[in-house]
């Protein structure tokens, strides 16, 4: 028998409410894993996508929606004479409903411009124009909107040919519906609207010049921001809502966790008065009396944090798949991220165990004798 | 001037010992003076409420007293920095409702005071199988307490005591949940132990045929010790 023993038995002692309090805790760390998961989904997704376009900045002016305002297409013109600036694409983008589809990226680009150089074509072809009525599904998209190449597709009033399937290399790209800038505009009447400016710097551009870059444009571009394309997605309120909103209800969860366990611990530790006096009659010291409620809610927490990984990351990858999320973000689960909520989880254990402990520790020995 | 430990030959020394609960409401020791050593079996009889467990727990360091002085080995008890380690390592306390760990077994129980010692985990299950061995409970190591009967708790109870090897026992009415056969052999196995292993036994009960058994019968009342004598031939 080690110290463990005592720590395990006493929960082992009643393991339905036991089970409850760890199922308690589950629910606020899966919460953490699934809403933080998600929330840096949308971000990192973001950032790939962004990558996988070929852009180093990007020029829009996130404001409070999801997508960013549409602005004049000729606000290109100041930006491309600029020094490092190597070239520019204008794209419309927007969050539309498309067929059985309740959230899509729709994706409009400029004719020719370099963000269409990376998607990989698995099956049809590129459109011929920029005036041909056709449309390019990444991949994801194809199988959510179940289409191939030859099919139509009803685009608000207008309907489109799918000519082609890609690979974007990206979950944003490969969920997006990608055709010609001024077909956007036309159907959803932004004539000479654009909302994102791609831009690619000249290879060798340093952070610093980037940074410069960026100042310069927007010094230039009033009606949007450039932004590094990493960080892009960063500014956006909407994502910092998101953002904020996925801790804080994850917290509260946790929070609920935290009472469940001091409730618990608080209960388990007024049954055991008797046996903690007698282990204190017996000469057990009080530090070791605190040390084994605090090692014992200790365990709760990471028991509960353990479980809620487990939920909270099935939870995400279901959820993921789900018709009206597929395509538009991947959760990321990196191991940091599912080591800290373990982490989070031992720590909310430890603190509810805190009183708990400091309880115990004031017994009398004395009252061993009584009862 | 404290004496070294160990030099004046007195377990306990005990001067003017007083304890009060509720703010002096209850008077439980009202001045109690008295020398025990080494090796002595001592009983304490007194009617109810005389403050005979109110005395043991001053001996055990479960409490402390109101005014008075109490030496452990020449040693001020109530100036003692690690009254824990006292309760753990010089003493073995035995309780009239044995006061074993529901969800721990019989040999578990016997090792629980262990922890407080740098004994290694096998030693400490080695060391209780000897101990329950000791007390006849060799077939019973893996029982839990409730799978026990009285007697055979209080054996555990005993053992338990015994664990870090204490030089003295304080047994409060260690019979009185028993029947007057188990209270027998119960009686039997410390006085058998106190033979082989010399500890001080200071036994609190009401049984006189028990404490006729003891050298030295010490009669409270009213929180006062009213007699304290030899018993000229323990039975
Ligand atoms: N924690 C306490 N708080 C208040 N009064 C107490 C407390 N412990 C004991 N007393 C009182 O002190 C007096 C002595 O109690 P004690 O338990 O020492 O008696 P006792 O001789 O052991 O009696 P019994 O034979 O019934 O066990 C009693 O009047 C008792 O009510
Ligand atoms: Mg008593």
């Amino acid at each position: 028998m080690t110290f463990f023993t005592f720590v395990t038995r006493g929960l082992t002692r009643r393991p339905v409410r036991t089970g409850l309090t760890i199922v308690g805790i589950a629910i606020g760390i899966a919460a953490v894993v699934a809403l933080v998961g998600i929330s840096r989904g949308f971000e990192s997704s973001w950032q790939t996508g962004m990558k996988s376009r070929g852009t180093d900045i990007v020029v829009s002016s996130m404001g409070r929606g999801l997508t960013p305002k549409p602005f004049s297409a000729t606000v290109v013109e100041r930006i491309a004479p600029l020094p490092h600036v190597a070239e520019t694409c204008t794209l419309l983008v927007d969050l539309i409903s498309v067929e059985k589809a309740e959230m899509m990226i729709v994706s409009a680009r400029q004719w020719g411009g370099f963000s269409w150089k990376n998607l990989k074509i698995t099956s049809g072809r590129l459109p011929n124009d920029d005036a041909e009525r056709a449309v390019v599904l990444g991949k994801t998209a194809a199988e959510v909107l179940v289409k191939k190449v030859g099919d139509t597709l009803q685009l608000e009033t207008e309907e489109l040919n799918v000519v082609g399937i890609v690979d974007g290399g990206a979950v944003v790209e490969d969920g997006s519906f990608i055709l010609s800038l001024p077909l956007l505009q036309g159907i959803t009447g932004n004539q000479g609207k654009i909302n994102i400016i791609d831009v690619r710097v000249t290879p060798g551009t340093g952070k610093e010049a980037l940074t410069r870059l960026c100042e310069q444009i927007t010094g230039l571009v009033p009606e949007a921001r450039a932004v590094v394309a990493g960080e892009h997605i960063r500014e956006s309120q909407a994502y910092r809502m998101i953002s904020a909103m996925s801790w804080g209800t994850s917290l509260l969860a946790v929070l609920v966790g935290v009472l469940g366990v001091m409730n618990t611990m608080l209960m388990t530790i007024f049954e055991r008065t008797q046996e903690i006096c007698v282990l204190l009659a017996i000469g057990w010291s009080r530090g070791r009396i605190v040390r084994m409620v605090l090692w014992e809610s200790a365990l709760l927490g990471f028991l509960g944090g353990v479980s809620g990984v487990l939920i909270g990351v099935v939870g995400v990858k279901l959820l993921v798949t789900t018709p009206a999320i597929r395509g538009l973000l991947e959760a990321e689960l990196n191991p940091q991220l599912l080591v800290m909520a373990v982490a989070i989880a031992v720590v909310v254990g430890v603190f509810s165990g805190i009183y708990p402990a400091w309880w115990s520790s004031r017994l009398a020995p004395s009252q061993a004798l009584h009862g | 001037m404290p004496i070294p430990n160990g030099d004046s030959g007195w377990v306990f020394e005990a001067c003017g010992l007083k304890k009060q609960y509720d703010d002096g409401q209850v008077q439980a020791l009202r001045g109690v003076d008295f020398r025990i050593q080494q090796g002595e079996f001592v009983a304490i009889v007194g009617p109810s409420g005389s403050g005979k467990s109110t005395l043991l727990q001053m001996l055990g360091a479960l409490d402390h007293p109101s005014a008075g002085t109490l030496r452990y080995r020449g040693a001020s008890l109530q100036e003692r920095a690690d009254l824990a380690s006292y309760r753990a390592l010089e003493i073995g306390f035995i309780f009239q409702a044995f006061h074993l760990l529901p969800t721990f077994t019989a040999l578990e129980n016997v090792q629980i005071p262990m922890f407080e010692t740098h004994r290694s985990v096998s030693e400490r299950k080695h060391r209780a199988i000897e101990l329950l061995k000791a007390v006849g409970l060799e077939t019973r190591l893996h029982h839990f307490p409730a799978k026990l009967s009285g007697g055979e708790r209080q054996r555990v109870a005993i053992a338990r005591s015994l664990a870090n090897g204490a030089s003295v026992l304080l047994a409060d009415e260690p019979t009185g949940n028993l029947d007057s056969e188990n209270a027998n052999l119960i009686l039997d196995l410390l006085v058998g132990l106190r033979r082989e292993q010399n500890f001080t036994l200071i036994l609190v009960t009401h049984d006189l045929g028990i404490a006729r058994q003891a050298a030295r019968i010490i009669e409270m009342k009213d929180g006062r010790i009213v007699s304290d004598a030899l018993n000229k031939e323990p039975t």
